[in-house]
């Protein structure tokens, strides 16, 4: 390996200057000549059958060139994984939000005025709202045969079918480890309690946007807000019915993810438009359209129960997750919110446990990923459950948690083999940071959250690195930044690998039909994976050019090494970098192209872990809760640039704040009712705590320089450490986010009258 | 339709546009200026500041004719050249974005409160940028950004 040079270097993002001076061209700012503007019309009602729609005044307005129904399309439905949501609603709407009629035309007030023409008569049926009320036989059906969708929701992964003649069940997961029964029987003590989390959205600032347009030579060419272009590219000649070949995804910028840019939206829907009227067509959402038709995070109840024996060891866990899926299951990736199952027994040592977790249709917004799908909801629940058992049992929550921890050499609940386990070390660097045990003044409380995540490992990987004869290299993915600053990192990769300046290495993300295979943004797999094969394309080119340099000094490639940009022969002759290139450049060597893939194989054996304290003031007259600081503990590897993972950390807890605290995506009656930014509140510059993060780094990590995944780690203690610190603070304990002035008023009020 | 003018980033333009038209969309698509970005639509997030005769706005909630003889300034209008504003090239080197949807609201509301107050204090910076959303930061480092150009901290 070379001199360490550009890994841990905190650079800044290398594609800033496009960003700070307004140059960088997100979905939203496509500009096509000819380009028409895509509107849709929505579906009022939660639940009821198209009897008839008209179209025939809105067909006449000037400048409207498409009005598309059902009808028009193919019978196609679209979808990450399964394939349940028609592109636009055929015969039936499922939620308020669903898209009925779509129209293109020379100007977006056009567009509008058109849908305003069409008339659409319903028939209103039967809707459910609850996934406990779906679950019931008498519960009105969303779907009547699923099992004729693609990847069905039946059968079931991993277990008995009790659900099965609920068609209302999406999916349902059964993880058994161990014998509960003997668990149980082994408890001392046994608690049980429920937890329930109501939705968010992910809150990018950008809401969804695309743009389509058909070549003369009949190619489609795609821009859209999506992370993760090629799988979007695969999706998109589905729902067309056309080869893979046939259609382009072009790199935007990516104005926020989160999870929540992983699915077509309207993207399919542009290219009908831009067929049916022969010219360009841009689609951008409204936040509205965000809030109520997007595709949130699932609103989870969660009930757990844990024995424990009276000094505080876990004998068993049992945990129940219904999450509520919308109307549809098209967003996610999966069968199943994959990080709620994982999360669901926290990272403690459990020798018997069983988890099931089912996810529901009901006639809402269909739900969809959010930085570590699912965990935030649970960890919400096992970290509050781990308090009031601690408590109960008259253990410090500290002491209680450093008691059930998972240490080097226990398998996890999941059944994993972690090496190098640093849980113990992150909380107990938590827990000194925060001052844990020191005394508080009246109304203050803290409260600890833990939370366990392993580096992504999924998909392919590819890289493609050019050196040309002027020293540049350039380097060729396919992976979207959605704003980690993945070029950025990736470009240190190749820099530290060349022992090249970063301003040497130019990061282009490639369009579909430029790009190799790339799974993307997702899992916390970017750096990881997109890393490894980064590094195999720069190993591939720093080979090359030894290989190069033997051959101007006459000998093996094996004798000679490259430090320090000179190539040094064993014999002690040696060659600066400089005339290598220009001898190189001469002999036709450059520029010089090599590639790199890299293959999820195994499975990684190191894991992750964050550990928080919050730290609360209640106003014992009004609830108000006033979060004064928090500190954030993370189990790193190699953090290749400070600055980017400092960043990741930052967002995500402010994130993870913002769903202790602010956030709920309200929905009455099946229609969200916090419908814009104003009130739907996500947190602003005024709400931030004071923030110590602490790093406990080991150079374990599966990713290139030993680095691990930082990207979903931070946001998903807050919840849980805010609410244990209010319980601390003044004794009132929520089993329900968010964490608001009028439920601790609530819970202090009923404390009084209980006393 | 209605004929208006306007300075915008220090050139003179004239165009026929609908009453209704949101400034916004009249910088964005008229001018083709798409570095001003809209997120909200009802003026809550400031993805869409840009600075009328000084003072910041959100171009998603004023019209266009409102914009009739004033001067706008714009994401565009701030480096001269290839040499950055202070506060871009802040942002950059402070970690001031991740995405960058926000960033040119949040450039343009930052330099109305360096123009007013050339030297504010952390909670200063806190209480102005209120309202400016942004869902990457946490704002920890937006600040910072702030803070590094008021103080003359960035640049080789």
């Amino acid at each position: 390996m070379g001199i360490l040079r550009s890994i841990g270097q905190a650079a800044g993002h290398v594609e800033g200057p496009a960003k700070v001076t307004g140059r960088a061209r997100y979905s939203a700012d496509i500009l096509l000549p000819g380009m028409l503007w895509g509107k849709t019309l929505r579906s009022p009602f939660p639940h009821a059958r198209i009897v008839s729609i008209d179209l025939s005044a809105a067909r006449e307005l000037p400048g409207v060139h498409a009005v598309l129904t059902a009808a028009d399309l193919p019978e196609v439905r679209i979808g990450r994984f399964l394939r349940d949501i028609p592109v636009l609603a055929r015969d039936r709407v499922r939620f308020i939000g669903e898209k009925v009629v779509t129209v293109a035309a020379e100007t977006p007030e056009a567009a509008e005025d058109a849908l305003r023409l069409v008339e659409v008569e319903y028939e209103e049926l039967p809707a459910v709202f609850d996934p406990l009320e779906a679950m019931r036989a008498e519960a009105p059906r969303l779907h009547e045969h699923p099992e004729t969708y693609e990847h069905p929701p039946i059968p079931p992964i991993g277990g008995d079918s009790r659900f099965h003649p609920f068609a209302n069940v999406c999916s349902q997961n059964f993880f058994r480890r161990g014998d509960l029964k003997l668990g149980f029987t082994a408890a001392e003590r046994t608690f049980e309690h429920t937890f329930f989390v109501p939705p968010v959205h992910q809150g990018y600032i950008e809401p969804h946007a695309c743009a389509a347009a058909i070549g003369a030579d009949g190619k489609i060419d795609i821009w859209l807000s999506n992370k993760t272009p090629f799988i979007a590219r695969n999706q998109l000649a589905l729902a067309f019915g056309v080869a893979e070949d046939r259609v382009r995804v072009n790199p935007t910028a990516i104005g926020g993810d989160f999870g929540g840019k992983g699915s077509l939206m309207d993207s399919a829907l542009c290219y009908f438009l831009a067929r049916a009227s022969g010219r360009p067509v841009k689609m951008v959402m409204t936040y509205t359209e965000e809030l109520t038709a997007g595709n949130p995070r699932h609103a989870a109840l969660v009930t757990l129960r844990t024995g424990v024996t009276r000094d505080g060891r876990i004998t068993a866990h049992q945990a129940k997750l219904v999450f509520n899926c919308g109307a549809y299951g098209a967003f996610i990736p999966l069968h199943f919110v994959h990080g709620g199952v994982h999360a669901a027994s926290g990272p403690y040592r459990v020798p018997h446990m069983e988890i099931e977790a089912l996810r529901v249709y009901t006639n809402t917004v269909p739900r969809g990923h959010y930085r570590a799908p699912g965990a935030p909801q649970t960890t919400f629940a096992v970290e509050s459950h781990m308090d009031m058992i601690a408590r109960e049992l008259g253990i410090d929550p500290l002491e209680f948690r450093l008691r059930n921890v998972l240490i080097d050499g226990d398998e996890s609940p999941m059944g994993e083999r972690w090496q190098h386990v640093r849980c113990r070390e992150t909380l107990m660097a938590a827990a000194e940071a925060a001052a844990w045990g020191s005394p508080k003044p009246p109304n203050v409380g803290r409260g600890i959250g833990i939370y366990e995540r392993a580096t992504g490992a999924f998909g392919t990987s590819s890289a493609t690195l050019t050196i040309d004869a002027d020293s540049k290299l350039t380097l060729l993915t396919g992976a979207a930044d959605t704003g980690t600053g993945s070029y950025t990192v990736l470009g240190q990769v190749v820099a530290e690998e060349l022992q090249a300046p970063l301003s040497d290495v130019i990061v282009i993300q490639g369009d579909t039909d430029t790009a190799e295979w790339e799974d993307g943004a997702g899992g916390s797999r970017l750096t990881h994976m997109a890393g490894r094969a980064t590094l195999t394309a720069a190993r591939e080119v720093s080979s090359a050019l030894i290989a190069l340099a033997a051959r101007r000094l006459g000998c093996a490639p094996d004798q000679v090494q490259m430090r320090d940009r000179r190539f040094i022969a064993s014999d002690g002759r040696e060659l600066d970098w400089d005339s290598l290139l220009s001898w190189a450049a001469e002999h036709e060597a450059l520029p010089l192209t090599r590639s790199g893939s890299y293959v999820a194989g195994h499975p990684v054996e190191v894991t992750c872990y964050a550990a928080q304290v919050a730290e609360v003031e209640v106003d014992p007259e009004t609830g108000q809760v006033r979060l004064r600081r928090i500190v954030t503990a993370h189990d790193v590897g190699t953090v290749i640039n400070p600055l980017t993972h400092q960043g990741q950390i930052e967002g995500g807890l402010v994130q993870g704040i913002g769903q202790a605290m602010t956030e709920h995506l309200q929905v009455r009656d099946g229609a969200v009712t916090t419908a814009h930014l104003g009130d739907y509140k996500l947190p602003t510059a005024m709400d931030i705590p004071e923030l110590s993060t602490v790093l406990v780094e080991s150079k374990t990590g599966p990713g290139p320089f030993a680095g691990k995944a930082i990207g979903e780690m931070s946001n998903v203690p807050p919840p849980a450490a805010v609410a244990n610190a209010v319980f601390d603070a003044v004794g009132v304990r929520l089993m329900d986010l968010p964490v608001t002035a009028e439920k601790v008023y609530a819970g202090l009020r009923a404390k009084e009258n209980r006393q | 339709m209605r004929n208006i003018q306007m300075q915008v980033n220090g050139k003179a333009v004239a165009r026929e546009v609908p009453d209704q038209r949101l400034l916004v969309d009249f910088l964005r698509y008229d001018l083709g200026l798409t570095g001003t970005k809209e997120g909200c639509s009802v003026g809550v997030c400031g993805a869409c500041t840009v600075l009328l005769d000084g003072q910041p706005v959100s171009s998603c909630i004023v019209l266009a004719v409102m914009a009739e003889g004033c001067e706008i300034t714009t994401i565009e209008g701030l480096a001269e050249g290839d040499r950055l504003h202070p506060l871009q090239q802040a942002f950059i080197e402070y970690g001031g974005f991740q995405c960058g949807i926000c960033t040119p609201g949040q450039i343009m509301a930052s330099k109305a409160l360096l123009d007013a107050n050339p030297h504010p204090t952390r909670e200063q910076i806190r209480e102005w940028m209120m309202g400016n959303l942004c869902r990457c930061t946490g704002y920890y480092k937006i600040i910072e950004s702030i803070q590094a150009a008021a103080e003359g901290k960035t640049g080789p």
